[in-house]
């Protein structure tokens, strides 16, 4: 009898999260089209059926949806998903709930960058790269800061000393920002101002296109990660007992959480507590700790909370549009609150 | 020795241990053979779990060499270790939303595919390690709910889900009460006597790792003092140096440990034998009087616990009769003594003489607590003197010799 049952809850959990997975995908599609529909031109279902079954591109509210809503939709949708599990790969790695990607300094390194770019007169032997400079810059950025931290991690075994040293590089950055942004003359600031801001509007399609295939294929090795990951879950020591490379795990962690938040805040500008906050909706959705269904999870989560917190940015004071961080404060900075007073919710 | 070798399974060259460079112990010769209990024990800071570390691959030797089946620790794939060799560490362990199943089901790291993916046997073996360790009805409970004890459980079974030839357990038995502390002790005795599993245990308690060890290795100063099994390692000496204590001592006839009597509450004398003066000793000891004792037979249990405990012993080779001889040289500890007790010990040829000591004692003035009865003492002792104070049971009889104490000892205020 009791064996039974056993082998019951072995074989009904497979279905449990199948189901979850599909009333998530329902909701993240649901979530897109309000996207698309809603803002200050309303398009009705009807209409939008209309457009993409068409390829309508030639009415006002064809060019609307194909060249504003649907990138910028896509691009919160996906900015969001990789932010996610970037937030995902570090609190396993730092075994610790209340970390996220900026917490290792790679936003604040590349707003540095930027700032150094945007703020300075650096920019002007580089002429011919002048519209991706901001992409790059931003890459850079966070690159650099990823391979000072990397070059720690190295040295130190210790995930605890590791976290304090990227605490120390963020507010490195931070300070020499602070500096060029005290120098810094009226109008560059300006524009530097908004690109911190955060927002997801004015993607093209060229640089979806890359964000889609280059983020897809980390995410495919994440989750090729998924079962070191879990080992990882008991700590160090005994995820090495187990059988896993520490030192190349550590590696393939960094450089793919690195890679996934770089590149979102490359293209979108720093988008605080998605990264901290989402892991822990997933997980309190999913109830599990088991990567290889909370990473799927946290995509799914993640793609639809960013896509809903766009989504108020831009209709909440219609026509003036929010800062995507303000939106995502709102609804991470009581969960974090939560988290560390409750201490409830593990990694 | 040939046929030794063939069934060793771990074994230490010349080994140093140690962080960074500072070597914490070494010229560490171990050689653990398979299916056999061994104890690690040691004062805290020795080294023992350095040891255990270095042993599991988890630090590099400073010097020498870690050998599973002759080869070097550090030529074995990660993964193919795994297989052979689990640990339990004393690291806190908490995975986050995992039931008992799925934590468990992670020790199978080592024999799943690229994902992890469980196979109908895989899942069999997590349900029977849970098994081995008596907790298979907890496999649907989540990790966080389980107690220290439950936990401890789990972790084992985790470690036996990796199927090892060899585990290798930091302090097992830490935080744990009393059941569970027994209980996990008898799984990982079952480990090494059912399953023929190898278990290497840094250990706290001495007794324990005596009674249920094969070997035991004690580690100290920087290396380790001596190894081999219990019954020729562990003694009142080799444990009182392993640990510096004065205060108690390790018995390996009893197997325990006793705290030793330096009472200065006054001076105690029992007429004690077959056993029935061992629980005053103990009683004594604790309440902070001196103790002396007599006429004891060496193969007594009183004589045991009272060489253990420090006390003062008159006594007589086994299956002879007291006479005259000892008792002399017992009156003066009587005359000594504050206070005597007559631990109600049955009376027959061979301890007759020791109802002359009561009797003695009586004649000099001194109270004596007895706990025979009435009728009892008239037979054996043939005297109705009122300083003979009858008492029911050890509690009460200790409790009336402190109240007499305070009386006593006003007028020499």
């Amino acid at each position: 009898m009791k064996e039974h049952q056993i082998k019951e809850n072995i074989a009904v959990q497979p279905k449990r999260y199948r189901s979850l997975f599909v009333f998530f995908t329902v909701v993240l599609l649901f979530s897109a089209a309000l996207n698309i529909m809603l803002g200050s031109i309303n398009i009705s279902f009807s209409e939008l059926f209309r457009i993409i079954h068409t390829h309508d591109t030639v009415t006002t509210n064809g060019f609307i949806v194909w060249k504003i809503r649907i990138p910028r939709t896509i691009a919160a949708v996906i900015g969001g998903a990789y932010l996610s599990v970037s937030g995902l790969l570090l609190q396993v790695f730092f075994r610790n709930p209340i970390v996220g990607p900026f917490i290792l300094g790679i936003s604040s390194g590349a707003t540095l960058i930027v700032s150094v770019v945007m703020l300075t007169t650096l920019s002007l032997g580089f002429t011919a790269l002048a519209p991706f400079l901001t992409t790059l810059s931003a890459l850079a950025g966070a690159y650099a800061t990823m391979a000072v931290v990397l070059l720690i991690a190295a040295k130190v075994k210790n995930a605890i000393t590791l976290l304090i040293a990227g605490l120390m590089m963020g507010y490195l950055c931070h300070a020499v920002t602070s500096v060029l942004v005290a120098f810094a003359r009226q109008e560059n600031l300006k524009m530097f101002v908004l690109w911190q801001l955060g927002s997801f509007s004015g993607f093209k399609w060229s640089e979806i296109r890359i964000l889609f295939i280059f983020g897809g294929l980390i995410l495919v090795l994440v989750y090729a990660l998924s079962k070191p990951l879990n080992a990882f879950l008991l700590g160090e020591a005994y995820a090495s007992t187990m059988g896993v490379n520490i030192r190349v795990f550590r590696f393939l962690i960094i450089f793919c959480s690195c890679a996934l938040a770089g590149m979102v805040t490359a293209a979108a500008g720093p988008v605080a507590f998605i990264g901290l906050a989402v892991p822990h909706m997933a997980r309190l959705c999913f109830v599990t700790s088991d990567n290889r269904i909370l990473i799927p999870g946290t995509v799914l989560t993640g793609a639809i909370v960013t896509g809903l917190c766009d989504l108020v940015a831009r209709l909440a004071f219609s026509p003036i549009e929010l800062p995507i961080s303000s939106i995502t404060a709102f609804f991470g900075a009581p969960i974090v609150i939560s988290l560390l007073i409750k201490r409830k919710v593990s990694i | 020795m040939s046929g030794s070798e063939t069934s060793t399974i771990m074994k230490t060259k010349n080994l140093s241990v140690g962080y960074n460079r500072k070597t914490v112990l070494s010229l560490v010769d171990l050689c653990f053979e398979k299916g056999k209990f061994i104890s690690l024990l040691g004062p805290n800071g020795s080294g023992k779990t350095t040891l255990l570390r270095t042993m599991a691959g988890l630090l590099p030797p400073c010097d020498g060499s870690v050998l599973i089946d002759q080869i070097p620790l550090s030529e074995f794939r990660q993964e193919y270790l795994a297989g052979i060799l689990s640990v339990m560490l004393t690291d806190r362990v908490s995975p986050g939303l995992f039931s008992v199943f799925e934590f468990v089901a992670l020790g199978r790291y080592p024999h799943t595919g690229f994902l992890g993916r469980l196979k109908e046997a895989d899942k069999k073996i997590v349900i029977s390690s849970l098994s081995q360790v008596h907790a298979r009805d907890l496999v649907s409970r989540q990790i966080e709910t389980l107690s220290d004890g439950e936990k401890q459980k789990v972790l084992i079974a985790r470690a036996l889900a990796q199927e090892p030839g060899l585990i290798l357990l930091d302090e097992p038995t830490i935080h744990l009460d009393l059941k569970h502390r027994m209980e996990v002790m008898s799984i990982l005795q079952n480990l090494c006597r059912k399953k023929g599993i190898t278990v290497v245990a840094s250990m706290h308690d001495v007794d324990i790792a005596a009674k249920i060890s094969d070997q035991v290795v004690l580690v100290k100063d920087g290396g380790i003092v001596s190894w081999g099994p219990p019954e020729n390692i562990l003694n009142k000496k080799s444990v009182a140096a392993l640990y510096d204590f004065d205060g108690a001592s390790f018995n390996p006839d009893l197997g325990s440990i006793e705290i030793k009597c330096n009472g200065n509450r006054g001076a105690v004398f029992v007429v004690g034998g077959i056993g029935c003066g061992a629980v005053f000793y103990r009683l004594l000891a604790k309440r902070g009087f001196a103790v002396s004792t007599g006429v004891l037979h060496t193969n007594d249990l009183d004589y045991y616990v009272a060489m253990s405990l420090g006390a003062k012993c008159i006594t007589r080779s086994p299956l002879e009769k007291i006479t005259r001889d000892q008792i002399d040289e017992a009156l003066p500890l009587v005359s000594q003594a504050d206070y005597v007790i007559d631990a109600g010990f049955p009376v027959s040829g061979l301890n007759q003489m020791n109802t002359e000591l009561i009797r003695y004692a009586l004649a000099q003035g001194k109270p004596v607590f007895t706990l025979r009865k009435e009728e009892d003492v008239k037979r054996f002792l043939q005297t109705d003197s009122e300083n003979l104070i009858i008492c029911e049971n050890e509690i009460r009889l200790l409790d009336k010799m402190e109240k007499e104490k305070s009386r006593l000892k006003l007028p020499y205020l």
